[in-house]
């Protein structure tokens, strides 16, 4: 017997084993609830009688769990687990992720530009946005080089892939992959913009907890302020004829919206900066007249730009 | 650049500052309170003169945010909040809170640029991370305060952009350090 006719023996033993155990619980199962009729609800009388289902349910997990059969089938090489790196959550590792935001916001201004979808008074805003963010990232990257850290000069990989990618292709469109284009580029490019610009705040907010160095907290939310700024008018521009949102305040009934549902942008949406994401609806409607909304929030944990990520090219 | 899954330290930062308010914070965030009530106050008087015309809706909006900044700092200091107006501040600018919406916009708006420096000088004093995210989260509120003010002051966000976007030539109120 060659070792792979013994393998596959080993392998039909081992299937044929785990069958019998499989029949033998399914078994049970199949008899205790014999009867049952599962499209209703679960009362507590039907809780009960289930109870025999549930022991046979058990009976299958423990049967496929047994730590001393040796006939479970085993084929190949389970792979390597990656190594996780240890890295920390530092100032520095703050402010280069904060600079990839920059980016970000830079290169959908600069990808807005270079398509001409703004014209007029909004092509003159994204432009001074363009700057102030230009300006942020270089503020943001000398800080990183006088807390000693390597200054990072590109987008967000992460958020780039996640947010920025999907909401640029529901604009223009991806004719190869069957996405239309927008009817309204503009409107999209400003309402993306919006929550583009309402992400960094919250980011810039997000890490004065985090940063340790006071004097940092105050330099980062000298920008956040600026970036609530961009979005408050960018509400202005899509929604004058609200300014405050009034939705989850205690106020008379008379100064209350009279919808459920907040609009799209407010230049004031809720008292304080919040972390919740912000969604915004792209893109051409489908067949039932349903667009795309993509939720954009603030980077995670694993969104942020530690300085080993440089080793790893 | 990889993008590495999350790391096994992720959820240790590496900075260690105090959660809660040290007593030097306490004094701080208890000016910040009541220059919240002094602009709650403000809002409100100028609502009473019938000010906001169309937009009296935001006015009452932005004077319950003030109070909901008043009340988030009174729950962090506890019975050390001083749950009283700064008078003196009140006394300087009531006069710009009046029954013209333009005018009374315009005020507001120096108002709110006059927090948000005064709440950035705050965020580099305090120690507590609680009272910092919270000012933070205020100063957000407020900064988005600014540009809906200059809108309701009439202004243009193409030809009066600065007055939307920069804090001009404002004061901060924070005490010293």
């Amino acid at each position: 017997m060659t070792m792979n006719d013994f393998n596959r023996d080993e392998l039909r033993r081992a299937l044929r084993d785990t069958a019998d155990h499989r029949t033998d619980a399914l078994g049970s199962i199949v008899e205790a609830t014999r009867g049952l009729n599962f499209a209703r609800s679960l009362s507590r009388r039907r809780f009960f009688l289930t109870g025999g289902a549930t022991v046979s349910f058990a009976a299958l997990v423990a049967a496929c769990g047994g730590s001393e059969s040796t006939g479970i089938a085993r084929l190949g090489d389970a792979p390597t687990p990656n190594e996780l790196v240890e890295a920390d959550v530092t100032d520095v590792a703050l402010l280069r992720t904060a600079t990839s935001l920059e980016h970000n916001a830079i290169f959908v201004y600069e990808a807005a530009a270079s398509a001409g979808v703004l014209s007029g008074d909004a092509a003159e805003i994204a432009k001074r946005f363009l700057d102030d963010h230009r300006a942020h990232a270089e503020a943001t990257a000398s800080l990183t080089r006088s807390l000693g850290g390597k200054a990072y000069t590109q987008p967000n990989p992460r958020l780039q892939s996640i947010y920025i990618e999907p909401a640029l292709t529901l604009i223009v469109g991806d004719e190869a992959n069957g996405v239309p284009a927008t009817d309204d580029p503009a409107a999209d490019v400003l309402a993306l913009a919006y929550a583009l610009e309402t992400i960094a705040g919250a980011t810039y907010q997000a890490y004065v907890p985090l940063l340790d160095d006071k004097s940092l907290r105050a330099a980062a939310m000298g920008i956040g302020d600026q970036e609530a700024r961009h979005a408050a008018l960018l509400g202005v521009v899509l929604n004058p004829d609200r300014l405050v949102s009034s939705m989850g305040l205690s106020i008379a009934v008379e100064y209350q919206e009279d919808t459920d549902t907040p609009a799209a942008a407010y230049a004031s949406p809720s008292a304080f900066g919040t972390q919740a994401p912000v969604p915004v609806t792209l893109g051409a409607a489908n067949e039932s007249g349903i667009r795309t909304t993509v939720n954009l929030e603030t980077p995670s944990l694993n969104s942020m730009v530690y300085e080993y990520l440089d080793a790893e090219g | 650049m990889s993008t590495t899954p999350v790391t096994k330290n992720s959820d240790k930062f590496a900075t260690t500052p105090p959660r809660r308010p040290t007593s030097a914070d306490v004094e701080l965030l208890a000016f910040a309170q009541s220059a919240e009530l002094t602009a709650r106050d403000l809002y409100e008087q100028a609502v009473a003169a019938g000010a906001g015309g169309d937009h009296v809706a935001s006015l009452v909006a932005v004077a319950a945010h003030h109070d909901a900044y008043a009340q988030s700092l009174s729950a962090l200091l506890g019975t050390d909040a001083p749950q009283a107006r700064n008078d003196a501040l009140f006394s300087s600018l009531t006069s710009g809170f009046g029954a013209n919406t333009e005018s009374m916009a315009l005020a507001a708006h120096e108002l709110e640029n006059t927090l948000v420096v005064t709440h950035t000088d705050l965020l580099g004093l305090l120690e507590g991370t609680e009272g910092a995210a919270l000012v933070a989260s205020i100063l957000i509120g407020e900064s988005r305060h600014c540009a809906a003010m200059a809108a309701l002051a009439g202004k243009s966000p193409v030809s009066d952009i600065d007055l939307f976007l920069t804090t001009s030539d404002v004061v901060s109120l924070a005490p010293q350090a």
